[in-house]
């Protein structure tokens, strides 16, 4: 196989036999680094790995507080790839991880390919206008990667030899407290339909407008960067592109979007497109399977009314 | 409290043109402040407003991007009292430890600071590692996606994380590094007077050596090819308009 060994560091199980599926295609030996108790631990003994290395994370603790103990189990390989899970905290532990081993990350990656004998790792660079294919040259690798870039398997089986890792955790940052989040969460990565909203929409209160659209659609609300991020009128999680979420639903009704590579590179795996501008020179329209050159707030009141 | 606010330079990827082998020219593409480090110097500014201290920029690349006088100029003109600048032909710093261990470098060679700012990643190469990568090396406390910074006290910052699905508090002793997230604020557009004043602010040029070896290479670059789309469009907002799309959606099965 191209590697020896892939090691999978993962704050979240979920993703385990997904990656170690993929992993298990690429290596000869698939370790799990997981962050919480030996019974937790046992209950993924089937995910697919060789071995599952448990972190026990205090209350007080975080993943991030055990990088310098994954690292010496990594280098007790004399090469090896390390597969971060792309959350906040996986990043964290990535970085960390990539200082310890010297080498670098590659982050967000969203395919792995091998050729004679070498790994090379894809991703997208200067905001989606490019594909980017690197490989490492040091022993060691580091890469984030989210889910459903691997195949999931339809059944896991396995009975992997789990043990703690060795090494303390080393804690410099104290925990005041911690909250979960009050917004609602919405799924856009699993959302069979989508309403996509722009800068076109003029005002916060037509949101309800697009609200409805997606009612009598049965449908997802997201929108493009500038109205999470600048307006804020949106949750951050609600947009869409290479820097935001990645969806691929059945259809898509973009709303005011110009459709810049940054937004397209999120949304283009939809299977129907349906664009909804005033610009008729908007790069949306080159993207889309169906397309109206026209004023949305004419457009999506009467579509409703159409569709209700 | 002495910040120091890190910014990339790099070209406006709206400006760069793809040619026919989908290869991609840069050349010509205007120079900006990398996006999310826009947010990494206003929290600077409000930080060291805050706690009555003052706020350095720091920024590594290239003579082509940090020669110029325009974009020295608008990194000064917000918030910073004076500018860092490793300049170096030599390395491409497409490898995020490599650029690292430069800033790491470059911190040390500053010598004192309490607070190292990063943006939550570059708009070019958007790896979201840089800083805890600087952290790191440097052996200091790190934290990212930060959405809220307060001085606790001298030696401290009471630092607000967003998580995805919950909101930490920390506690974090300084010196520190810390990413912030672009939910953290909404960067100023500087006054007439501030870009007045950065022309006349320093600008120090460090010079750091350091081994930089990269970890990575770059086997190939290319745009992505276009996705075949039907682009069935129709000019018009009116009733005909509508139940064409209103069509076209039963036709799909929607």
């Amino acid at each position: 196989m191209a590697i020896q060994s892939i090691f999978i560091v993962s704050d979240n199980y979920a993703v385990l036999p997904e990656f170690c599926a993929g992993a298990k295609k690429l290596a000869d030996s698939v370790t799990a680094v997981v962050f919480g108790d030996e019974a937790a631990a046992k209950e993924h003994i089937s995910c697919g790995a060789d071995k599952i290395i448990f972190c026990p994370v205090s209350e007080e603790g975080a993943p991030e507080d055990y990088a310098a103990p994954i690292a010496a189990l990594v280098k007790e390989q004399q090469k090896a790839m390390v597969m971060v899970n792309n959350s906040i905290r996986g990043r964290c532990l990535a970085g960390k991880l990539s200082v310890y081993l010297d080498t670098a990350v590659l982050g967000s990656v969203n395919d792995l390919s091998v050729e004679n004998d070498a790994l090379f790792c894809h991703r997208v660079v200067y905001g989606g206008t490019a594909q980017r294919k690197e490989s490492f040259t040091a022993p060691y690798g580091v890469i984030t990667i989210s889910a459903g870039i691997f195949e999931a398997p339809a059944e896991t089986s396995g009975n992997a030899e789990v043990l703690p890792i060795a090494g303390e955790p080393s804690q410099p940052i104290r925990r005041i407290s911690r909250n979960e989040k009050k917004e609602g969460a919405v799924n856009l990565v699993a959302a069979k339909r989508i309403i996509d909203v722009g800068r076109g929409l003029a005002a916060e209160e037509d949101l309800e407008m697009c609200r409805n659209l997606a009612k009598v659609l049965d449908a997802e609300v997201g929108c493009s960067r500038p109205v999470a991020e600048n307006n804020k009128w949106m949750p951050k999680a609600c947009y869409m592109g290479i820097t935001g979420v990645q969806v691929k639903p059945e259809l898509i009704v973009v709303l005011g979007v110009s459709g810049q590579v940054q937004h397209i590179g999120g949304i283009n795996k939809s299977k129907v497109i349906v664009a909804i501008n005033k610009d008729k020179a908007a790069p949306i329209f080159k993207n889309a399977d169906f397309g109206l050159v026209g004023d949305m707030y004419k457009i999506v009141p009467s579509l409703i009314e159409k569709l209700s | 409290m002495k910040i120091i606010a890190c910014c990339k330079i790099v070209p406006n990827e709206e400006e760069i043109t793809i040619l026919p082998d989908r290869t991609l020219n840069t050349a010509e593409a205007s120079l900006k402040i990398s996006q999310y480090d826009l947010n990494a110097l206003e929290s600077g500014k409000v930080l060291a407003a805050e706690s009555g201290g003052s706020m350095a920029a720091l920024s590594i690349g290239s003579s082509s991007f940090l020669e110029n006088s325009k974009i020295r100029k608008d990194v000064l003109s917000r918030g910073a009292d004076e500018l860092n600048l490793v300049i170096d032909d030599a390395h491409s710093f497409s490898d995020s430890l490599q650029t690292a261990k430069a800033i790491a470098a470059a911190l040390k060679a500053i010598g004192s600071y309490d607070v190292v700012l990063c943006g939550a990643g570059s708009s070019d190469l958007y790896l979201q590692e840089t800083g805890i990568q600087v952290g790191t090396l440097l052996n200091l406390p790190v934290v990212n996606n930060v959405t809220g910074i307060k001085a606790a006290s001298e030696h401290t910052l009471e630092v607000e994380r967003t998580l995805e699905e919950e909101v930490e508090v920390l506690e974090v002793p300084l010196p520190a590094v810390l990413s912030v997230s672009s939910e953290i604020n909404v960067p100023s557009v500087p006054s007439m007077r501030e870009i007045m004043k950065a022309g006349k602010k320093p600008v120090n040029l460090l010079s750091i050596d350091e081994e930089l070896a990269p970890s990575a290479s770059i086997a190939e670059q290319l745009a992505p090819q276009q996705q075949e789309r039907r682009q069935e469009t129709i000019e018009g907002d009116n009733e005909e308009a509508v139940n064409a799309l209103a069509a076209f959606l039963r036709k799909e099965g929607f």
